[in-house]
């Protein structure tokens, strides 16, 4: 009986609360970073540009700083976050075994969906009492108008326009 | 002959878990995306092969039936 503990429960025990601990910092913007390929997705956090959408999520904490990647690029869906996953590993196939593209090349797999934006946003006064959100709603809703490739939220990322723009320092 | 087999079993399955589990807590050590890489596939590796080892050296040895003298009839 010791030895079964020994030999099968302790090591599976130990593999599953480390395997925990990875998964949880692989939420963390700082993991995210880590890879050069994403330094200027870093950097776009911090432009000084309500317009940019992510610097303007991540510097007035409308998303959890220390996870800003990932509280916006996992989708609210059951496996949202085990498809998040997958993904990353794909990432670091590419990274490790592929040719990575240029960052200002990298797209997204599919269109990002407005669910991502409307779970946090519908239902919230700021979001609501916009008279254009309320006319699109149902085409919000169904993905047939995008919140942002419609003209409306078109500037995300950006890195190829990087150079031109200024940066916000935290504490200015 | 049996037993000096099941002891070196349980002694490579020994081996292969702690190495399995130095490399995990080396994996937790490293915050890179790599070290996820390690930890699956280097520490979970060792882990499973060493679960394995042990597990089937737990197994009744094998009847070997073809090796036995047939008994004879006075």
């Amino acid at each position: 009986m010791l030895a079964f503990v020994a030999f099968c429960v302790l090591p599976v025990l130990c593999g599953s609360m480390a395997a925990s601990t990875h998964i949880e910092r692989s939420k963390q913007t700082k993991f995210c970073l880590s890879c050069h390929i994403m330094e200027p997705y870093g950097k776009s956090l911090y432009v000084d540009d309500p317009s940019y959408i992510p610097a303007a999520h991540f510097q007035n904490h409308r998303v959890p700083p220390d996870e800003a990647c990932y509280t916006c690029h996992t989708d609210y869906g059951l496996y949202g976050g085990f498809r998040a996953k997958l993904g990353g590993l794909r990432h670091i196939y590419i990274q490790y075994f592929g040719t990575p593209p240029r960052p200002e090349d990298i797209q997204l797999y599919k269109p990002y969906n407005n669910r991502e934006c409307l779970h946090c946003h519908a239902g919230a006064r700021s979001f609501e009492s916009n008279a254009v959100h309320t006319a699109i709603r149902d085409q919000l809703t169904s993905n047939e108008m995008s919140c942002i490739s419609s003209g409306c939220h078109d500037t995300i990322h950006n890195v190829k326009e990087q150079s031109k723009v200024k940066f916000w320092t935290p504490g200015q | 002959m049996k037993e000096i087999q099941i002891e070196q079993a349980l002694r490579i399955s020994g081996v292969l878990l702690i190495l399995g589990i130095v490399v995990e807590i080396i994996s937790l050590l490293w915050e890179k995306p790599l070290a996820f890489l390690l930890f699956v596939g280097v520490g979970g590796a060792l882990t499973f092969v060493g679960i394995v080892l042990y597990l089937y050296s737990l197994l009744p040895p094998a009847v070997e039936s073809s090796s036995q003298p047939r008994p004879k009839n006075s």
